[in-house]
């Protein structure tokens, strides 16, 4: 029991320092000693903070298998009760992970697991004003959400984010406007300098056409084709009507 | 329903053996009675017990006609019953000791008491206990309910296992007449345990066990209900997951009774609700709320009705407004009238007050979450509104209509509903401005097929399960057959339908 309490400690001092290696180690040798040990709730308190750790260094290293284990083996030991001070916060990190991944029903069905207060809680409430401004389509307030983040750990989860509504907000741009000068551009999508708005546009737009100042974009043509029939799907209405009829009759 | 009829006749001979008897011995009171006619509809009285081939359909239709007596049953009415039906040293004995109270007993009658034959007493045991149960919980008095609940479940599964091992002719050939006495049990051990959530939690894993047992001994009923139960409890813990997870590996017996299907859709549109598979969950939720009994399950109806509405809200239909205005519901669904108007004039900032005000209700109701994902579609109705309004309209007047916090905001939730399809526009971002295409011809469009057929596949599902749920009295196509049979006799010809399609099929080939 001392020794698993010493183990926590160390893991604890590495997660400050960020040493990823040493963290893993130490977090394994916990995991053991925990099987093998009783399963008092002294013991449990002590499992459940150090999968705790194990999700904070998974964050850090960058790790989402890792931090995707962890959380799994956390959920029993919050479901049986366990109490801990850095419940919230991995929470919040669990709901920006889902957010990231795009998985929204189970990011929902999480919301549905927590209590009114912990709702409000800074950590887990970031997340939940993320998703409605997502939804709601107020990307600046995505960007500028930037800085606004309760901790460091957060940082990984939003360049990814970042990435993702830079894309969304180039299909919504590219849609809704004929054309566009670069600093507005800049702006839109945050960039800092026309060098990696070109370069963006380079790699993953070439139907954005530059003249000069501003971007054109390409209005979508919108011949009617034989693609556009949904044939297959007509067929099988139709089908389905004959046989019911014939059924009735 | 056809549960009514027998049961005013049910009471009407009731009464009129109270009044027949009335200068003679005194009346036997209801619960005795509904007893003695259970023995009789099984066949107590007979020399030999001819088995029926569904004893659970006669324990059910006899459960419909006896809840008449059930109403007013008290616990003094409930021992003395009891006292004179079940024989103290029978296979009832432990029920029956259960039941009787240890009070001064009334003088015994002169005559013997005439005890129930074994054909009914098991059943009648049980019945009485679930009275008891009943009355204790409507006394609020859940711990003894709990007690008493979970012995006669364990009476009752020692029963069935004595049954299913001596198969004798003087005892019940098959022992499915207990079925639906255990899925009452079942039902009322989980509503005792509602009150408690940690009697709750202690009942999970029993419950999986007992579904098993159910689905093997092919009790309908039980499997039914126990499915129904589980996912209740999961829910009100708000496991939505595992509920999930239930619903994808379960099957629901396609033979249960009309309200555990009810039960069985809502819990399952509930779940949908959740997990955002918003058109599934209303299919659901309409069926359920077309098959719940019109008389009773008010509180059930009024639920059902609540969520509907929220979910035609997230899938972007305004409810129409007479929904609301029925009488009996009306006041339940004020405060869903309130947010679908704020949902409809499209404001941010009007939804936001219409929601904190009735944030306690909401919450009760447990459609909180769900109310807060709206702001999505309060800002695509009310774009839509500009859209068809204006031609032409600033930015900056934009977020103000619809509560913005900027211009800029408003650019990017425009930019946004332009690609999810929602309007046609182009933004002129120096100038400031949005300027809306021409409106397209709705019909040249797939949306009037796609809503002939939704409302097609209604009316062909409706059709084929009329045609499945019709039946007809088993003799009606004989007496149709024999007098057909009977106006060929005068003819003189005396083939059967076989016959002549042999002789069909003989000329066909003659031809050939």
């Amino acid at each position: 029991m001392n020794d698993t309490k010493a183990l926590l400690n160390e893991l604890q001092k590495s997660v400050q320092v960020r040493d990823v290696q040493r963290g893993t180690e130490i977090l394994s040798k916990i995991k053991i000693a925990i099987l093998q040990g009783s399963s008092s709730s002294e013991q449990l308190a002590i499992g459940a903070s150090a999968l705790e750790l194990g999700v904070l260094l998974a964050v850090v290293a960058g790790d989402l298998n890792a931090f995707a284990r962890n959380m799994a083996q956390l959920r029993p030991s919050y479901s049986r009760g366990v109490q801990s001070e850095r419940k919230c916060h991995v929470l919040g990190l669990n709901l920006m992970f889902l957010l990231v991944e795009n998985r929204l029903s189970e990011f929902h069905a999480e919301l549905e697991l927590l209590s009114e207060k912990e709702a409000t809680n800074v950590f887990i409430s970031f997340p939940i004003q993320l998703e409605r401004q997502l939804m709601v389509g107020s990307y600046d307030e995505v960007l500028s959400a930037h800085s606004r983040i309760p901790d460091t750990s957060y940082d990984f989860f939003m360049e990814n984010l970042l990435e993702t509504v830079r894309d969304s907000i180039a299909d919504c741009v590219e849609v809704s406007y004929k054309e566009m000068k670069i600093e507005d551009a800049m702006k839109m999508m945050k960039f800092d300098s026309p060098q990696r708005l070109l370069g963006y546009v380079e790699e993953s737009r070439d139907d954005w056409i530059i003249e000069g100042k501003s971007i054109c974009f390409q209005p979508a043509i919108s011949g009617s084709k034989a693609s556009d029939i949904p044939s297959m799907k007509l067929i099988d209405q139709s089908l389905t009507y004959a046989t019911e009829m014939e059924r009735i009759i | 329903m056809t549960a009514d009829e027998p049961k005013k006749e049910a009471e009407s001979t009731v009464d009129k053996k109270e009044k027949e008897e009335d200068p003679g011995p005194p009346p036997i009171p209801p619960l005795e009675a509904a007893a003695r006619r259970l023995d009789r509809l099984l066949g107590g009285d007979a020399k030999t017990i001819h088995s029926y081939t569904n004893p659970a359909k006669v324990i059910r239709r006899w459960l419909g006609t006896a809840s008449g007596a059930a109403s007013d049953a008290t616990m003094e009415k409930i021992s003395s019953a009891a006292a004179s039906l079940l024989n103290p040293e029978g296979a009832c004995a432990e029920g029956g000791g259960l039941l009787t109270v240890d009070e001064k007993m009334m003088d015994i009658d002169d005559e013997k008491p005439k005890f129930l034959t074994a054909a009914s007493e098991r059943e009648v045991e049980v019945w009485l206990l679930t009275l008891k149960i009943r009355i204790y919980w409507k006394e609020n008095n859940f711990s003894e309910a709990f007690k008493l609940s979970q012995k006669t479940i364990d009476i009752v599964s020692k029963h069935i296992d004595t049954a299913t091992r001596n198969v004798t002719n003087a005892s019940r050939p098959t022992t499915s007449s207990l079925f639906p006495l255990l899925a009452r049990l079942y039902r009322y051990r989980s509503l005792v345990a509602d009150s408690n959530p940690q009697m709750a939690m202690s009942l999970r894993g029993d419950m999986i066990k007992s579904h098993s047992l159910a689905s093997l001994r092919r009790d309908v009923d039980s499997q039914a209900t126990l499915l129904n139960l589980m996912m209740h409890d999961l829910l009100n813990v708000s496991q939505v997951e595992q509920a999930q997870k239930l619903l994808a590996n379960s099957t629901f017996p396609d033979s249960a009774s009309n309200n555990q299907f009810c039960r069985y859709l809502y819990h399952s549109g509930r779940i949908q609700s959740l997990r955002l598979e918003y058109t599934s969950a209303f299919s659901n939720l309409s069926q359920c709320l077309r098959k719940a009994p019109n008389n009773t399950g008010l509180g059930f109806r009024i639920t059902a009705q609540r969520l509907l509405v929220v979910v035609q809200l997230l899938m972007g239909e305004i409810p129409d407004r007479h929904i609301f205005l029925v009488p009996s519901m009306r006041a339940e669904l004020a405060p869903y009238m309130a947010i679908t108007q704020a949902v409809r004039r499209g404001d941010l900032s009007v939804f936001a007050a219409a929601v904190s005000e009735h944030a306690a209700r909401l919450q009760a109701d447990a459609t909180y979450t769900l109310i807060s994902r709206l702001a999505h579609q309060v800002v695509k109705a009310g774009l839509r509104k500009l859209h068809v309004s204006y031609s032409r309209i600033s930015l900056q007047d934009v977020a103000d209509r619809l509560g913005l916090p900027s211009a800029t905001s408003a650019e990017f939730v425009v930019a946004k509903a332009v690609r999810d399809g929602v309007l046609d526009a182009t933004i002129y971002h120096e100038e400031g401005y949005v300027r809306s295409h021409d409106l397209v011809d709705v019909y040249a469009t797939q949306e009037p097929a796609t809503a002939f057929h939704r409302r097609i596949a209604y009316c062909l599902t409706t059709h084929n399960d009329a045609v499945r749920g019709m039946r007809y009295p088993p003799d009606a196509y004989k007496k149709q057959l024999e007098s057909s049979r009977g106006n060929r006799k005068n003819r003189g010809d005396d083939k059967t339908d076989e016959e002549k399609a042999q002789e069909l099929e003989d000329e066909l080939e003659d031809e050939y």
